[in-house]
């Protein structure tokens, strides 16, 4: 249905174009990256052996796409250690909801957010499912794949979460806190590339499209389960609706530094220059 | 009402589905699951299930073991290190192979 | 059935939970399956900081996915424990947080650095790999059946360590080095996992004589040594001078066991370990953090079987 042309493969870009296809990838990457990275704070501390089992399912799941999206940059000439290990932490373009710390035993929280992010990330790759970029197309399908389940996983939480007192208090804490950090999500870049981005045929649907989609969906459902969604009632979203830093310029809090810290402690502490793989490469599969 | 029959072969088996059988009650559903499905293959002990109480995902609901490369979780993935010093790690690899086989041929025209 | 006949009848997979077994019988399996469960959820206590400071990519899946079947490990086992009618599982998971649960004597040690993760990875997990393998002949059959999956599961688990090791010593020379420290630091434990000698092991005769355990712990042991001190040998690693490991003309070893630390051993045992204490510490706190997670399932679990069977018929 696209009337724009189809990009060519990653080697023959023009300037622009591949400026445009880097930065759509990394804001990828570095959601799933992040978002996996916080959510594996949970393995041995979930509520329930089965609910650990299935969270720690869902992080690896969400890492393993941040590694296919990783690795299309890598046709750009770029190696794991320069996306990552030793990358200036000031450059990670990921949204400030998949940076912030749990509180210990607030088990809302990843479910919240993993409710916001997903129904969000389905949309997304949605709006990829025709890109003009000839490398991202089997892979969003794979990687949708596994959307139904994190989907399937936070809307039942949910429900049942919510169906009690002290739950329901809990979850509507927890979306008071996270609902601002949810709204950039659909925050650009830059919004010159952004528009570029969009003009390319990269992606088929603009953020603000994607971003009143998604509320038209998690606004009805939060409020079915009787939450209150805070948003002015026209369902407009103002710079005042969102938080102080929004992660997607590259400022970020306090929590991503340490994050960035500890994940790559052993990297530098043993004098590393490369990562190890154990996998095959996703195109020789 | 129909009941769901698990047949164990032999003592410290597993029990696998082999059948079901309509049934009134647990009672009556055990008496029928033991002559249609204990008569003749050996058979230790029938479990029945009631069939309205068994809550089924399948292959068409999901993709079992994911979408995308998982391939870490396997012992045939460290091809750097060898399992045959100790039969148990072996024994183990073989099983995995086997099981990432039938698993590829499950899911084969799938999402593979 | 009285203890005599399950000492006649005892044989790999022979008794399951519609036999009526003696409370004797049941005190001991409970005792050593509930170790074992508790054993799986206190070593994935160990391993977690690991996921976060993997350095690669692969290697964090890696270590989230050993982690993760560490407690379904912990799953199957406590469900083969609870089929013996003295425990329910929330008991078991409330001894562990309080301190009453006993586990392995690894994983009362804190583990710091990632060099040291291939002495549970690689050693550890394959000594109890060892044991596994033979208690898929226990006679407790839901065991048995939960070894089947662990065992399944497990090769990956010590590939991975020993994957890891394999890195490390074909690495740096200061990676090479502090490999070597850490090998040093574990090894006398690694080799405490087994227990003491049989006469000084006081639950030995009675589990092996009903059939849920097939080999001894002297036994175990030299079959680790076996295969494993090659092993380590193999990535140059230097067996520490003590304990004294002999080996005996029929080629397995001999353990000089007045060289290893009993006291801490058995200090160890009692969950009194400084280390004991911060471990079970965590667990304590962990778990009391989810408890309203807990009830609000009750709850909804309570509701919805109140509605259930009406929508049944």
């Amino acid at each position: 249905m696209s009337v724009i042309d189809h990009l060519s493969g990653p080697e023959d870009l023009a300037p622009d174009e591949r400026e445009a296809v880097e930065t759509l990838l990394y804001r990828l990457a570095d959601d799933e990256f992040v978002l996996a990275e916080r959510y594996t704070e949970w393995q041995v501390r979930s509520p329930t052996l089965e609910s650990d089992l299935a969270l720690s399912n869902i992080a690896q799941d969400e890492l393993g796409h941040a590694r296919l999206w990783y690795d299309l940059l890598e046709d750009f000439g770029h190696e794991e250690a320069d996306l990552l290990w030793e990358r200036d932490p000031e450059t990670f373009t990921h949204s400030t909801l998949v940076e912030l710390p749990f509180e210990s035993g607030d088990w809302a929280d990843p479910i919240v957010r993993s409710y916001l992010y997903d129904e969000a990330e389905h949309l997304r790759l949605q709006a990829l499912e025709d890109s003009s970029y000839p490398r991202l197309e089997d892979r969003v399908g794979k990687v949708q794949g596994e959307e139904r389940y994190h989907r399937e996983h936070a809307t039942n939480w949910l429900e049942r979460l919510a169906s009690t007192e002290e739950g329901h208090e809990r979850v509507q804490t927890t979306l008071d806190r996270l609902f601002p950090h949810a709204l950039t999500l659909f925050q650009p870049v830059d919004p010159e590339i952004e528009a570029r981005i969009d003009e390319y045929g990269i992606r088929t649907q603009s953020l603000d499209a994607l971003g009143q989609q998604w509320l038209e969906t998690v606004v009805p459902f939060l409020e079915s389960l009787g939450l209150a969604v805070p948003i002015a009632e026209d369902g407009a979203v103002t710079a005042d609706d969102l938080p102080e830093t929004i992660g997607r310029d590259a400022n970020h809090t306090e929590d991503w530094f340490d994050l960035y810290e500890e994940f790559t402690y052993t990297y530098h502490d043993l004098g590393r220059d490369s990562a190890e793989r154990i996998m095959s490469d996703p195109d020789d599969q | 009402m129909i009941w769901e029959v698990f047949r164990q072969e032999k003592p410290g088996g597993y029990h696998t589905h082999c059948g079901n059988v309509h049934a009134p009650d647990a009672e009556m559903a055990k008496l029928f699951a033991e002559v249609q499905h204990g008569r003749r293959k050996p058979t230790n002990s029938l479990w029945v299930v009631p069939q309205p109480e068994i809550a089924e995902v399948d292959a068409e609901d999901t993709t079992f073991g994911g979408t995308t490369d998982k391939s870490y979780r396997w012992a045939m993935t460290y091809t750097g290190v060898d399992a045959s010093f100790a039969e148990e790690v072996a024994e183990s690899q073989r099983e995995q192979e086997t099981a990432d086989r039938e698993r590829e041929e499950v899911t084969a025209g799938g999402n593979s | 059935m009285d203890i005599e006949t399950v000492k006649e009848r005892a044989a790999p997979r022979a008794f399951s939970p519609k036999d009526d077994m003696p409370e004797e019988y049941r005190k001991a399996a409970t005792r050593m399956i509930q170790f074992h469960a508790n054993s799986e959820i206190m070593g994935a206590y160990l391993e977690r900081p690991f996921i976060r400071q993997a350095p690669s990519l692969d290697r964090k899946l890696a270590f989230s996915a050993k982690v993760q079947d560490e407690i379904g490990h912990g799953q199957l086992l406590y469900r083969a424990a609870e089929s013996l009618g003295i425990k329910t599982r929330e008991e078991m998971l409330e001894e562990l947080a309080t301190g009453d649960g006993k586990f392995l004597n690894c994983f009362h040690y804190p583990m710091e650095e990632w060099v040291e993760t291939p002495m549970i990875g690689f050693f550890v997990d394959g000594a109890a790999m060892r044991r596994q393998a033979t208690l898929k002949r226990s006679s407790w059959e839901p065991y048995a059946h939960a070894m089947d999956k662990v065992c399944f599961e497990e090769g990956f688990h010590v590939k991975h360590g020993e994957d890891i090791l394999r890195e490390l010593a074909t690495g740096s020379r200061a990676e090479r080095e502090r490999l070597q420290e850490a090998f040093e630091t574990w090894w006398p434990r690694i080799i405490q996992f087994f227990g003491p000698t049989d006469d000084k092991s006081t639950h030995h005769d009675f589990a092996s004589e009903v059939g849920l355990k097939q080999l001894s712990n002297d036994e175990l042991r030299n079959a680790f040594l076996n295969a494993y001190i090659p092993k380590a040998e193999k990535y140059g690693l230097e067996i520490p001078e003590e304990p004294r490991i002999r080996k005996r003309d029929d080629g397995t070893y001999r353990v000089v066991e007045d060289d290893l630390d009993w006291d801490e051993f058995f200090t160890v045992a009692k969950n009194d370990y400084e280390g004991s204490h911060v471990q079970i510490g965590k667990r304590h706190d962990t778990q009391e953090a989810v408890e309203w997670v807990r009830t609000v399932l009750d709850e909804h679990e309570q509701t919805s079987m109140g509605t259930a069977p009406a929508a049944a018929d």
